[in-house]
């Protein structure tokens, strides 16, 4: 008699899965349902707290997020393009360190980079406008504190994120169908619209879709470089859990900003053949 | 430059090259290279792996920029002209065909480029897939379900679709199997003849050559050997690369001079000699005693070719190959010993 194991093998990861992933989202999708300001689980299911999420100005962070999101997703991408085909076009030591360096700060916690960034930014005293001020006796202001900064130390933060699954797109497209379309009469433009583009599309998602989730989620480059000039969608969800003591509106907040992500995710996910690219 | 058409007029060649030399550090892997091709010509480069050849077509299709020379389509000087802009098309080798885009797609990609509309770039490429013995409805097919065979006549319509003046092949067929490349030598001669266009194909097979062009150039070493017709080049080898490019023949070395000259091997002297080298065709060689030149000579092996029978023969150290016509005398036996003969009048003279 023989005995299929795969389900077997398979138990210790489902049982994590259902343990740490489906039942944190289900209590939490039943949280959101709780009547607002209360604690227990056992309380009659209710859309207030939705309907708060839309009237009483919590939409705010979530628009805030968004935005940041889409714009340092698009500014990453704009940025790495060219940088993926130089370090592709050129591959070889020079590209390694380069590759490397861009690698590297990722291994270094987010917090002491932003703080870093902070430092350099800073007004007067700063890195910056103090080397300005001592060296050229130029007197700048500062971004610190602004949307700007928050948005800048996104996409700092972020761009490996794009920046290496943008490289294995651009691996992707193969060099003799560049020519060929060259031969065809295509040029610099055309080159990019009808053949990079769609054969490192694959790439330009999965990164994509990585910024843009982490962005949404992203909380230390507001409270950081941003000085709270911006709420976003985390630091309002934080809010309501600890410092409002208000669980079942965080709950619905969170529900919805899974929502939202799940509606970037999906759609991408279903178009991308993961499977070609992994293999690779 | 001019040349003489046979009607007595002059016709500016279609592409002439002048000195063209390309170097990629210490390697010169096109030297000098100097050629005229006539307008509706279908001219063939051969040469071994490395001889230069895809980079001399590379040149020619702007995708390389020769380090020097000079290169003119119809008169004008193309040789800074990027790819894109001139007027000719490219067959690669590995076809090169746009994945991501359906069989009308790819074929109306040049069209498109040049901002032809939608209608008419769909009116000529259903005529293309027509040209090139497609079905129509071949037009929303995605490239990746095509096989092989389909892949190459995509290929070629897609290349065709611009009406290039001139269309460059690098080695389109090498990837096919033997029958299939057969059928489609034949079908490109065909198309060769329908659009009149002006072909320049670039193979490490002689033998593919000499079914197809009209003219062809033997590279060597970024070098051009020999240039001339089919017939030219099998009857006339200029050398023994040459020669031994051209799969089985028989090359007999000479030693000596004038009356004491001989036939290194056979030990025969060798009347009116030419050359170094006496290139001796398999078919050259007769069963029995009706050449000048006799022999004995053992049968190793005996192959049926179909219309022709093929003797592996050897003569002390020297093996010869010789081909007789089916139905033509008696079949030999390998291990038997038998008189062969040639005439001095078939030998292709080589000097080195």
């Amino acid at each position: 008699m023989s005995v299929r194991p795969g389900p077997w093998l398979a138990a210790p990861t489902a049982l994590f899965l259902l343990a740490f992933f489906a039942m944190p989202l289900l209590i939490v999708s039943w949280y959101s349902l709780m009547p607002p300001r209360t604690f227990s689980m056992l309380g009659t299911p209710t859309l207030a707290n939705y309907g708060a999420a839309f009237s009483d100005g919590y939409e705010k962070p979530l628009l805030w997020s968004m935005l940041g999101a889409t714009l340092t997703t698009l500014i990453c991408a704009v940025l790495a393009w060219p940088t993926a085909k130089i370090l592709h076009a050129h591959a070889g030591r020079a590209a390694s360190i380069i590759t490397a360096l861009i690698a590297l700060p990722i291994f270094i916690s987010e917090s002491v980079r932003l703080f870093g960034l902070s430092m350099f930014l800073m007004p007067r005293g700063g890195i910056l406008a103090g080397s300005l001020n001592a060296w050229f006796d130029i007197q700048i202001g500062s971004i610190l504190n602004t949307r700007l900064a928050a948005l800048l130390g996104m996409i700092y933060v972020y761009f490996p994120f794009m920046l290496f699954p943008l490289l294995l797109g651009v691996s992707l497209i193969p060099e003799d169908r560049l020519e060929a379309a060259r031969d065809l009469g295509a040029g610099r433009w055309a080159l990019f619209r009808e053949i990079e583009l769609p054969l490192a599309a694959p790439g330009l998602m999965i990164g994509a879709l990585l910024t843009f989730v982490l962005c949404l989620g992203a909380n230390a480059e507001a409270a950081i470089l941003g000085g709270r000039a911006v709420t976003v969608i985390s630091a309002a969800i934080e809010q309501r859990f600890s410092y409002a003591q208000d669980w079942p509106m965080g709950a619905a907040l969170t529900v919805l900003v899974i929502l939202v992500t799940a509606a970037v995710v999906w759609p991408v996910l279903r178009r991308v053949d993961l499977n070609r690219i992994i293999q690779r | 430059m001019a040349t003489v058409t046979p009607e007595g007029g002059t016709a500016v060649p279609a592409l002439s090259l002048q000195e063209i030399t390309r170097r990629f550090g210490a390697l010169t892997a096109v030297d000098a290279v100097t050629l005229d091709i006539a307008e509706g010509e279908f001219f063939t480069i051969v040469g071994p792996s490395g001889s230069g050849k895809s980079t001399l077509v590379r040149l020619l299709a702007g995708l390389e920029v020769p380090t020097a020379g000079t290169l003119l389509l119809r008169g004008e000087d193309i040789t800074r002209q990027p790819a894109n802009q001139r007027p000719t098309a490219m067959v690669f080798q590995s076809l090169a065909l746009f994945d991501h885009r359906s069989v009308g797609q790819n074929i109306e990609f040049a069209m498109k480029m040049k901002g032809v509309a939608p209608q008419a770039r769909r009116e000529r490429v259903l005529e293309l897939l027509s040209l090139l013995r497609l079905p129509e409805d071949y037009y929303d097919r995605a490239v990746t379900q095509c096989s092989g065979g389909e892949r190459q006549r995509v290929a070629m319509a897609r290349a065709l679709a611009s009406d290039p003046e001139i269309l460059f092949f690098d080695e389109p067929l090498s990837a096919l199997d033997y029958r299939l490349r057969k059928t489609l030598e034949v079908e490109l001669k065909e198309l060769h003849q329908r659009t009149g266009k002006t072909f320049i194909y670039i193979t490490h097979s002689l033998e593919e050559a000499m079914v197809m062009s009209d003219r062809i150039a033997i590279m060597q070493e970024g070098r051009f050997v020999q240039v001339g017709t089919p017939q030219d080049i099998y009857q006339r080898p200029r050398n023994r690369f040459v020669a031994g490019f051209m799969g089985e023949v028989n090359i007999l070395a000479i030693r000596g001079r004038g009356e004491s000259a001989k036939f290194a091997g056979l030990g025969l002297p060798a009347p009116e000699v030419a050359g170094a080298y006496a290139v001796l065709r398999p078919e050259a060689l007769q069963a029995g005693d009706g050449g000048r030149v006799r022999f004995d000579a053992d049968v190793v092996q005996r192959l049926m070719l179909g219309s022709r029978t093929q003797y592996h023969l050897r003569v002390g150290d020297l093996g010869l190959i010789a081909e007789i016509g089916a139905g033509v005398g008696n079949l030999m036996e390998p291990g038997q010993r038998a008189r062969f003969s040639f005439d001095p009048d078939d030998i292709a003279w080589v000097a080195e």
